[in-house]
């Protein structure tokens, strides 16, 4: 077999495995998620609580070692009960997962994870504006999510989940990525020489 | 022992040799030994460190679930030629990326076993967790596997410096044996070749040289010091033995003048007695009573009988001073002589005479003359009573010399007697049977001694005797002359 089409193969075998993980993930003993949740948004709540292993907070992040570690939802949520779930009971280091939902932008201040909801498109800069200088990681899946200022974009392509990854938005909040999850994104603005 | 008969030299040699590469095995081996375990620690921690070091780069990679970047961070391996194979599995433990690429799939584990790593058949394989730090949950596992030939190479490397520095040491200890063994061997076999000439050249004017002041040195010294004892005493025993032969030859020498002269001075007065004797009986013996002639008749017969035993001991006396003319003789020509002038003592008798041929005799002849004169007419004398008498002379051919002899068939002798009968005036036989002085045998005796030869007699009473005497070859040692 050669290399390439080892790769082939490989990415036509990665597509059945994505949905599979996704659904074995899925809590069986627990109660369907509303209308169904697709496995892409399972996926994306997956990633929601592994994205945030990769990256480093400010020691300012945290009031103390027990404080929670807080993923927040602004606006339209797409998971609903599936995350809640997900999330229960696991920590990041020492803080205990909390997931909080919000209408507006500025009552966001604080989360270490936001995910910007399709119902903000509009809203977008101001939310960032809002966000400016806040230790909060941003996570969408808006068109041009990355660019217009969001740190990361998670971006649906050829059935898998990629990344665009606005290295700088991340630096100006103080929030240091991993090189490692660098390494698999797309940095939006590529940098410049 | 096992060296028992191996020359000392060899011993010392093989001794020294020997205990070095005891040695020098030993240290190679636990060196080996040694390096043999580090390594295989070491191996397993570098091991272990480089899956770390690869599972912690993947953490991304097996989260996010992208292969193509597992397959790269697997594929920096390369730079680690005796990883042979790695793997890494999901967190539900199925294969998701490996290295080398090319693999197939089946080569590694079909699921993840226990974390750790392991040695086993020629290689050194395991499985470590993939973590990221900041979560509690497991991503995933790495599988890698080493062939150990790094263990391998570095156990070639270090076996072949081993045999270079035991071929070396060896070497060394071969050279530096050979000449540390000569302190030892070379006063012992100093001493040895000094003990050798001593023994076999009886020289004991030989010193062994001494080498050191060790233990050898001063045993060469006692060896030196015992020849140095033996040879004064050596000494000092000639010396006795000259003095004392000096003393014994002057006090021969003195009794010999006295014989000489008695025996001289007494043929005066017994000249007068014989002579007178001879006169009364020729002048005036018509005149005489029977009786007195017959008296005179026997003083007449014993002063001649005197005067012939005063004549042989001049003889016997005169031997022992007259230098010795040597020189080859005839025996066999002067036994048939000496046999034709004994006719008077055969006159009326058979004599079967059988002279042999005589191999020839380094000697003075006219004394040889006077031995076959003595031993021919004792052996006519002796067989007097037989009817047919049987005389012969010969030779016997033995490794050393030629052994002489003369055989007769006559009275004999009791071998009993055998030592008296070389004695002055031993006489076996009474006078009135067979007459004679007595010095005949004493004379031959005192003949083939001083050429060096030995005379001895082999009898039975009543059936013959034989003489048998040899002479040393010339160029023979003979004993010194007495001096005079």
């Amino acid at each position: 077999m050669t290399r390439r089409s080892f790769g082939r193969s490989v990415r036509n075998a990665l597509a059945f495995a994505v949905l599979t993980i996704a659904a074995v993930r899925a809590p069986a003993a627990e109660p369907p998620a509303p209308a169904a949740l697709s496995a892409e948004y399972q996926l994306k709540a997956a990633y929601l609580f592994k994205l945030p292993q990769f990256v480093e907070w400010p020691a300012g992040a945290f009031a103390d070692a027990q404080a929670p570690f807080v993923i927040g939802i602004l606006g339209e949520d797409p998971f609903g009960v599936y995350l809640d779930d997900f999330v229960r009971d696991e920590k990041m280091d020492t803080h205990p997962i909390v997931v909080r939902r919000f209408r507006r932008g500025e009552e966001a201040r604080g989360c270490h994870v936001l995910y910007i909801g399709r119902s903000e498109g509009a809203a977008l800069e101001k939310i960032f504006a809002q966000l400016r200088r806040q230790p909060t990681l941003t996570v969408g899946d808006l068109d041009e999510f990355a660019r217009l200022g969001g740190m990361i974009h998670l971006v649906v392509e050829d059935g898998r989940i990629h990344f665009s990854i606005n290295a700088d938005a991340a630096k100006a909040a103080g929030l240091d990525i991993s090189s490692k999850l660098l390494r698999l994104a797309t940095i939006v603005p590529p940098p410049k020489r | 022992m096992l060296l028992q008969n191996t020359p000392i030299r060899r011993k010392l040699m093989t001794m020294l040799l020997g205990t070095s590469a005891v040695v020098l095995l030993l240290t190679c081996a636990a060196f080996l030994g040694y390096e043999l375990l580090t390594f295989r620690r070491e191996s397993l921690t570098q091991l272990s460190t480089l899956g770390q070091i690869i599972a912690t780069n993947s953490t991304a990679a097996v989260a996010f679930d992208n292969r193509t970047d597992a397959a790269e961070v697997l594929a920096a391996l390369q730079a680690e030629p005796h990883i042979v194979g790695a793997c890494l599995y999901d967190k539900n433990g199925n294969p998701f990326a490996h290295y080398p690429a090319a693999a197939p799939e089946t080569a590694f584990p079909r699921a993840p076993g226990p974390d750790g790593f392991r040695f086993g058949a020629g290689r050194l394989a395991g499985f470590t967790p993939v973590v990221q730090r900041r979560g509690s949950e497991r991503l995933g596992t790495l599988y890698l596997e080493s062939d150990m030939g790094a263990m391998r190479d570095r156990l070639r490397l270090y076996g072949l410096i081993a045999l270079l520095v035991v071929a070396g040491s060896f070497l060394v200890a071969y050279v530096l044996s050979r000449v540390l063994q000569e302190q030892i061997s070379r006063p012992v076999l100093a001493l040895a070749e000094a003990a050798k000439a001593v023994s076999g050249r009886r020289d004991f004017a030989v010193r062994a040289r001494k080498l050191g002041d060790d233990e050898l040195g001063r045993l060469t010294d006692t060896f030196n010091d015992m020849l140095r004892q033996i040879e004064q005493q050596n000494a000092e025993l000639e010396r006795r033995v000259r003095e004392r032969t000096a003393e014994l030859a002057a006090a021969n020498d003195e009794l010999e003048a006295f014989c000489f002269s008695a025996a001289h001075d007494l043929r005066t007065p017994l000249r007068t007695i014989t002579g007178f004797a001879d006169i009364v009986l020729r002048h005036h013996g018509s005149t005489l009573d029977p009786e007195v002639r017959r008296y005179l008749g026997l003083i007449h017969d014993g002063s001649d009988q005197m005067s012939k035993l005063i004549n042989d001991l001049l003889d016997f006396s005169r031997l022992g001073r007259q230098p010795l003319a040597r020189t080859n003789c005839d025996l066999a020509r002067i036994a048939g002589e000496v046999f034709r002038e004994l006719e008077g003592e055969r006159r009326d008798r058979t004599v079967d005479f059988q002279l042999g041929p005589l191999p020839s005799a380094y000697g003075d002849p006219a004394l040889l003359r006077v031995v076959l004169i003595n031993l021919l007419s004792n052996a006519l004398k002796y067989t007097r009573p037989r009817v047919e008498a049987r005389i012969e002379v010969g030779a016997t051919a033995t490794a050393a010399a030629p052994v002489y002899f003369v055989r007769d068939n006559g009275v004999g002798f009791d071998m009993r007697d055998a030592g008296k009968l070389f004695g002055v005036f031993q006489r076996l036989h009474h006078p009135h049977e067979f007459e004679g002085t007595g010095v005949g045998l004493a004379t031959v005796r005192r003949i083939v001694e001083r050429h060096g030869g030995r005379i001895w007699a082999e009898a039975v009473q009543g059936a013959g005797a034989t003489f048998y005497f040899t002479l040393p070859a010339e160029g023979d040692r003979v004993p010194a002359e007495p001096a005079e």
